[in-house]
């Protein structure tokens, strides 16, 4: 294909990355439960094209394995467990929030160029092709990590460990073409039996509070 | 000792939780569930008796293919995993039999909990043998998923509330962990080159010089607080109370004894990498103001505690805190200290949890003040109350104070290292005695108010016989006997990995 040149390619690899930062905003900015498992199960279907694209690009054969699990785990096994666990549950929505969605959103930003100014000085080190989605993959970590802290059902908990999972997915694609081949196997079943458990967990969680705002889980303190 | 053996002893490491775990679930009664998981640790046990002998002659051992790397600091961690988990198989004979026996729970849940038991140790014994550091993380996020139902068995409120805060706190900081895992790797191939092997420990070592150190400080403060959630450093810790509180005994026993020790030697092993690359100075003083702050803050918690499961686990805070630092300081002593400090506490803390098994199951409660006159109700865990309450207060001649006293004798001598104090700052030790003694003034105040006095009337006395009191001798025995004298090979063992420690 004479149209792909490399400039083409590091433009396609940063416009994949930029989506998956636009999902992570949209998680944050939105309440319905349901919608964030499917804008998550939306970031983690970016996440395999971008490195689908990436392993094209690069010929690097064991990505594809990789992008194919993320599809197989993270667009349908996991969104399709968390629906289950909402269908289960009697809310629908994240009612109370300890920051509320503009200021998150705020906060998200800053976040964002934090991660910018500290991936600076390794940066330039990088591959030409993916070198500017390791700040955009820190980004993702950063986001889900504020969000698993603001929020306080489980459910959206969980997304925000998944959405963190799929930011160090997507650095270590960018940082060094995928990780040796056990070890991300390793991680996807890591990823996958964390899911189910906290699946398990929420509606353990249901029948015991009657709830599963994590709010009601202080009985434990100093 | 030929390379057959040892590759024979490490298949018998890892298959033998592996099998007895998956054996577990569909063996019925829990006589033979019992035995299963007695032959599978007598198994560990054996393999790793082995094993050390291979590393003592050879420094260190690798097997199927470099994918496994054992030397002397692996070693003592494997020492550490089979021993507790010898002492925690004895104990659970009596222990979990009994919370059967009860009703507490179903005979059938017994084959999940033997499961996750297994599966806990293979994931820790996967931790500490295998060569990769990214197959390392991906044990230890493992042995996370492993202990959460663990830690919920009970299926109360609070247990629930313990196992999801694990969950949540350890998964997260391990998924920052991994972060830092694919910035190593990330600097590694720019020398190395080679995909497959390029995070292998033993290829690490070679080339750990040439790795650009920007990329290696950021990998490492990832590393070292995605790890440092996992072992309890102030301030990711306030998932450890909880979760020590609510878990089984048993359980409790080797979350403390052993998972956080897994975790200190992970961070070990990522150091042990990075101090090439960077100046000591940085990662050790990482280590040692984490340490320091653990230290100070859980000696003062101690103080506020009515509660001896929370007691228990504030002073593994502490007493981790205190290892950091030795470690973090550095030189012989300063790593002998910390890893003769980590032994001695992984043996004296699961003494404490299997007497506070007994105690809870007697006197249903975990309130230190409802608690009095063991040494009428329970003579036996009173005593074993009593050597562990002393060791980990640190009382001479307990080896926790030998231990205590070398990282403080290296603290003193050496300082903080220099990229965070001024050289020659007194403060740092003075602070730590300081401590120490509140430590052990609480710790001690609240153990001998539960051994002493007289015992609530509504509380049945004496104690029978049983399988679970022969792993609480032999830990007080070995507990004592390290007062007397430390094995030479032992000191041998120490002395081997604490060279490897040293950096430059």
């Amino acid at each position: 294909m004479t149209w792909l040149t490399p400039h083409i390619g590091t433009q396609l690899v940063d416009f994949g990355s930029a989506m998956l930062l636009l999902t992570c905003f949209a998680i944050v900015a939105q309440r319905r439960l349901s919608a964030c498992v499917d804008l998550f199960a939306l970031q983690s279907l970016f996440l395999a094209m971008t490195a689908a694209l990436v392993a094209f690009l690069t010929g690097t054969r064991h990505i594809y394995i990789a992008a194919a699990l993320t599809v197989v785990v993270k667009v349908i096994v996991i969104p399709r467990v968390l629906k289950g666990v909402i269908e289960r549950l009697n809310v629908t929505r994240e009612l109370v929030m300890k920051v509320n969605v503009p200021a998150s959103l705020l906060i998200c930003g800053a976040l964002v160029m934090i991660a910018f100014f500290i991936t600076q000085p390794i940066i330039p080190f990088g591959h030409l092709l993916t070198r500017d989605s390791l700040a955009i993959a820190l980004a993702i970590v950063l986001i889900g990590f504020f969000t698993m802290i603001s929020r306080q059902k489980a459910v959206t908990q969980l997304i925000a460990f998944l959405v963190m999972e799929n930011g160090l997915f997507l650095g270590a694609t960018a940082a060094t073409y995928g990780m040796p081949l056990i070890v991300e196997l390793g991680v996807f079943f890591d990823v996958l039996v964390a899911a189910l458990i906290a699946g398990i967990y929420t509606n353990r969680l249901q029948d015991a509070f009657d709830s599963v705002d994590t709010t009601h889980l202080s009985e434990l303190k100093e | 000792m030929t390379g057959q053996t040892v590759t024979i002893a490490v298949g018998l490491l890892l298959l033998a939780p592996l099998v007895a775990g998956w054996l577990s679930l569909f063996i019925k009664g829990s006589r033979w569930l019992h035995v299963t998981n007695l032959i599978s640790i007598g198994t560990l046990v054996g393999a790793e008796a082995i094993i050390a002998r291979a590393v003592f002659a050879q420094g260190s051992v690798t097997a199927f293919g470099e994918i496994v790397y054992i030397d002397a600091l692996s070693s003592i961690i494997l020492f550490i995993i089979g021993t507790v988990g010898l002492a925690c198989s004895l104990y659970m004979r009596s222990y979990m039999d009994e919370q059967v026996a009860r009703g507490v729970i179903a005979p059938k849940r017994l084959n999940l909990f033997f499961f996750l038991f297994h599966m806990f140790l293979l994931a820790m014994v996967l931790a500490t043998v295998a060569n990769s550091l990214g197959v390392q993380w991906v044990a230890i996020e493992a042995t996370t998923l492993a202990t959460t139902f663990l830690i919920a068995f009970w299926r109360r409120r609070e247990s629930l509330e313990a196992g999801w805060k694990y969950l949540i706190l350890c998964s997260v900081g391990i998924s920052l962990a991994l972060f830092g895992v694919v910035l190593m790797y990330y600097s590694s191939l720019r020398v190395l080159g080679d995909v497959s092997s390029a995070l292998n420990i033993t290829q690490l070592q070679q080339v750990a010089a040439q790795l650009d150190p920007h990329i290696l400080k950021l990998a490492f403060v990832f590393l070292f607080v995605g790890y440092g959630t996992k072992v309890g450093l102030v301030p990711m810790h306030s998932w450890l109370p909880d979760a020590y509180t609510e878990a089984p005994a048993p359980v409790a026993a080797m979350l403390a004894g052993v998972l956080e020790t897994v975790a200190v030697y992970a961070i070990l092993r990522c150091r042990g990498i990075a101090d090439q690359a960077l100046s000591p100075d940085f990662t050790g003083g990482l280590l040692a103001l984490f340490g320091l702050i653990s230290f100070a803050l859980a000696s003062f918690f101690i103080l506020l505690q009515h509660n001896y499961k929370r007691l228990f686990a504030y002073s593994s805070i502490e007493h981790m805190g205190l290892a950091m630092v030795g470690f973090g300081v550095g030189g012989t002593i300063g790593n002998f200290g910390g890893l003769f400090h980590l032994v001695n506490h992984a043996f004296a803390k699961s003494l404490a949890f299997f007497a506070a098994g007994n105690i809870h199951r007697r006197f249903k409660t975990v309130e230190i003040d409802q608690v009095r006159g063991l040494t009428t109700v329970l003579p036996w865990s009173a005593l074993a109350l009593l050597i562990s309450g002393l060791a980990l207060a640190a009382l001479p001649p307990f080896a926790l104070f030998t231990s205590e006293m070398q990282i403080v004798t290296a603290l003193g001598s050496s300082g903080l290292p220099r990229e965070w104090t001024q050289p020659g700052t007194k403060f740092p030790v003075v602070m730590l005695l300081l401590c120490s003694v509140v430590a052990f003034a609480g710790f001690l105040y609240r153990i001998t108010t539960m051994v002493w006095g007289t015992a609530p009337k509504d509380v049945v006395q004496g104690e029978r016989w049983s399988v679970g009191h022969i792993p609480i001798i032999l830990l007080g025995a070995v507990l004592v006997g390290f007062c007397l004298a430390l094995p030479v090979s032992l000191r041998q063992f120490f002395e081997m990995a604490s060279t490897l420690l040293v950096s430059r």
